[in-house]
């Protein structure tokens, strides 16, 4: 496959293991508490500066979701709630069954969902513009039909010039074809309706303390939908993570990876020493 | 000279639709976002009204079919549903074949529905209807609110089993599909072309659609690319054929150009050149996420189609200018010049259809008439068998009957009495039932 050789800046080869027939790919580095991070719409292939200063805190571990990055799209991938079965045997093909799980944008609604469904495997769960709510009047921006043009503005609030490394998908033509499958990856789960009302019933099923953290302008998912998810979670702390030299954006991870690494990583030490 | 059918075809669009160097104030394109801010109800009665008006005089004029689609949700198209609009035309036409390409079988919550308006309008039109099935522009599926573009072609392939196997199977059936599942599919009324009315596919040249065509004898409707590229696909298409034992006739190939034809090459261009800049710009002109919806195509399609030089919107369409279209698929002069070109297409892309766009979004109806006619009376003979006549006029008439007393000289007789219980626990034949002494009970 043509993903498998090519090269951008923070590529690093992922670990691939057989999940029931999916060659899954995952990246793992560090020591201390057990977490997993499920990436958002963006950036997957990269081990980023985000990544590396969470995993300098933690046993930190990136996993492929079906249909991004080097993951195939699985026939089978049709909701989020196939991606968390996914995630549930990729966990156990690992042995990692005590752990924190967190997830940004899109993977914030798989990381939701799988806490909903598996509540008591869990030790934290950490949102980060997390998507999956439905806040009548507040909908998300439609990220099915951005432009390359209008990414920056959405993404990162015009400052996107500061990461162009990050940024760097490689060559054109594959990064397209790329972006084109983990898009269709994203419609198989999230299409139509673009949220999960059940949310609104079933996140009070979630006992673990969450952590649910909100950048400062986010364009692409509006604040009003980290209160929302707040207020639903039972044990929920909300954060904004707040930027150094300009208001964070949806992409806060590129903006601040050091600080935001760090609210995660003091959110989950002290859930084990509390415990 | 080629033997060849001729269907003309109207978009209906809604042409008072700002140009793409001020559309950015209101939305990307004119796809999907324009505000309904630009919509005149009166405006789009005329827009309509004009489609219908060009559409009888075609048949008056002598071409094969009246080819017509639909759009969703936006001012290119404003015909946005093609089964009540075939319906319409079947009422104001009275034999020219009515090509509807087409439903949009994924803005259908159930092909059921599609497959009781194709029966319907195919009887409605005493079996005019030709039946296009597109799988529906990428944009379009940010409004339908009914099919997810990722799951689309897997959806699509089945609805047009389900389609197909409703029209062609008694019923009722069991279907018991991924997408759809109907415990009794019994489709009343059915079409009157036997098994179905003739099916055309637009495809831009994906492998998957060709075989479909090759494998079902369906019309391949050749859309966008170059010539070259879609020679290269009617090659691959006629192999595709032989492998299925056929060789496809020359009408199973649909060729689709731009044309318009006036005095001199000199006037043609004079006339039409704003119009074909119009669609270019305005009409066909969408972003690259609109066009391609999420999974909307196959990674190898977008590839073949989208990412290769020379495939369908490799380029931004609204940057082709009158002299490279003229190279390409439009087919602009005098009838002589315009006989020429289109004897030229239809060798090269051994195609024995042609779908020709006389209208290009804002052309005016005077200007499309008399396009029409100088193409009617000094074109479209020379590419017909002697006597110039459509072949809607050459062999039987395809309505079931034209009075009534052919109606019961056809009819073999019903196969069920029609009959009622009355008050007394008789059962009779309604039929003479109001008739004292025919009143009696009936054997069923």
């Amino acid at each position: 496959m043509a993903a498998q050789t090519a090269k951008w800046p923070f590529y690093t080869p992922p670990t691939v293991i057989d999940v029931r027939g999916l060659a899954t790919g995952y990246r793992r580095a560090g020591t201390g508490p057990v977490v997993v991070y499920l990436g958002g719409l963006n950036l997957w292939g990269k081990w980023l500066p985000f990544h590396g200063a969470l995993a300098a805190k933690t046993d930190l571990t990136v996993p492929e979701l079906p249909g991004f990055g080097e993951a195939a799209l699985p026939d089978w991938l049709r909701s989020v709630d196939d991606a968390v079965l996914h995630l549930d045997d990729l966990l156990a093909a690992l042995g990692i069954s005590d752990f924190h799980l967190a997830g940004q944008g899109l993977g914030g609604w798989v990381a939701a969902r799988f806490a909903v469904i598996y509540p008591r495997r869990l030790r934290s769960l950490t949102l980060i513009s997390a998507m999956g709510l439905r806040v009548k009047g507040s909908p998300l921006y439609d990220y099915f039909r951005m432009t390359p043009d209008e990414a920056d503005g959405i993404l990162l609030n015009g400052t996107g010039g500061k990461y162009q490394q990050e940024l760097d998908n490689g060559d054109y033509v594959e990064a397209t074809v790329r972006t084109f499958k983990e898009l269709t990856a994203a419609a198989r789960m999230a299409w139509n309706p673009r949220y999960d009302v059940r949310f609104d019933r079933l996140l009070e099923r979630v006992t673990a303390p969450a952590l649910v953290i909100a950048p400062q302008q986010d364009r692409l998912v509006p604040h009003s939908h980290a209160e929302r998810y707040a207020d639903l979670l039972p044990s929920a702390t909300l954060r904004v993570i707040e930027g150094s030299d300009a208001p964070t954006a949806h992409l806060a991870l590129l903006q601040e990876p050091a600080r935001l690494a760090a609210l995660i990583a003091e959110f989950v030490v002290a859930q084990e020493e509390l415990s | 000279m080629n033997e060849l059918e001729f269907y003309a075809m109207h978009q209906a669009a809604y042409r008072w639709m700002p140009h793409k160097s001020v559309v950015g104030q209101w939305s990307r394109t004119n796809f999907v976002s324009l505000p309904g801010d630009f919509y005149d109800a009166a405006l789009a009665q005329r827009a309509f009204e004009d489609f219908i008006e060009v559409a009888k005089n075609t048949e008056r004029l002598g071409f094969d079919g009246i080819v017509h689609s639909e759009h969703h949700n936006t001012p290119i198209g404003i015909s946005a549903q093609a089964m009540v609009t075939s319906a319409y035309l079947a009422a104001v036409t009275e034999r020219i074949l009515i090509a509807a390409i087409g439903p949009v079988l994924n803005a259908y919550y159930s092909p059921i529905r599609l497959a009781e308006e194709v029966a319907l309008v195919d009887i409605l039109s005493h079996g005019r209807l030709i039946l296009g099935l597109p799988m529906g522009v990428g944009g379009q599926y940010h409004s339908y609110g009914v099919t997810n573009p990722a799951l689309a072609r897997a959806r699509f392939r089945e609805a047009q089993q389900l389609l197909i196997r409703a029209m062609t199977e008694k019923g009722p059936f069991e279907f018991e599909g991924e997408f759809f599942h109907v415990p009794y599919v019994n489709l009343w009324p059915r079409p009157v072309q036997d098994p179905h009315p003739p099916i055309w596919i637009p495809a831009a040249g994906s492998r998957e659609t060709l075989e479909l065509c090759a494998k079902n004898h369906f019309t391949y409707q050749v859309v966008g690319g170059s010539r070259e590229v879609n020679t290269r696909n009617i090659n691959l298409f006629r192999e595709l054929c032989e492998k299925e034992g056929y060789t496809a006739p020359a009408n199973q190939v649909a060729a689709v150009a731009l044309i318009h034809v006036a005095e001199t090459d000199k006037q043609a261009r004079l006339e039409a050149e704003a119009h074909i800049g119009w669609q270019m710009q305005n009409f066909l002109r969408s972003t690259f996420q609109d066009s391609f919806a999420p999974g909307h195509v196959s990674e190898a399609s977008l590839r073949a189609t989208a990412l290769a030089a020379g495939g369908y919107r490799s380029r931004d369409f609204s940057e082709t200018n009158w002299d490279e279209m003229i190279q390409g698929n439009l087919l602009a002069g005098s009838p002589q010049t315009v006989t020429e070109k289109l004897e030229e297409m239809t060798t090269e892309m051994h195609a024995g259809r042609v779908i020709l766009m006389f209208d290009h979004g804002s052309t005016p109806r005077w200007m499309i008439d008399k396009s029409l006619q100088l193409f009617a009376e000094e074109v479209m003979p020379k590419f017909r068998p002697a006597g110039g006549k459509p072949i809607w006029a050459r062999g039987e008439d395809r309505r079931r009957y034209t009075t009534a007393s052919e109606c019961a000289a056809v009819t073999p007789g019903p196969k069920a009495v029609p009959a009622a219980t009355l008050a007394d626990g008789t059962i009779v034949d309604v039929r003479t039932a109001h008739v004292a002494e025919l009143r009696r009970p009936v054997d069923l």
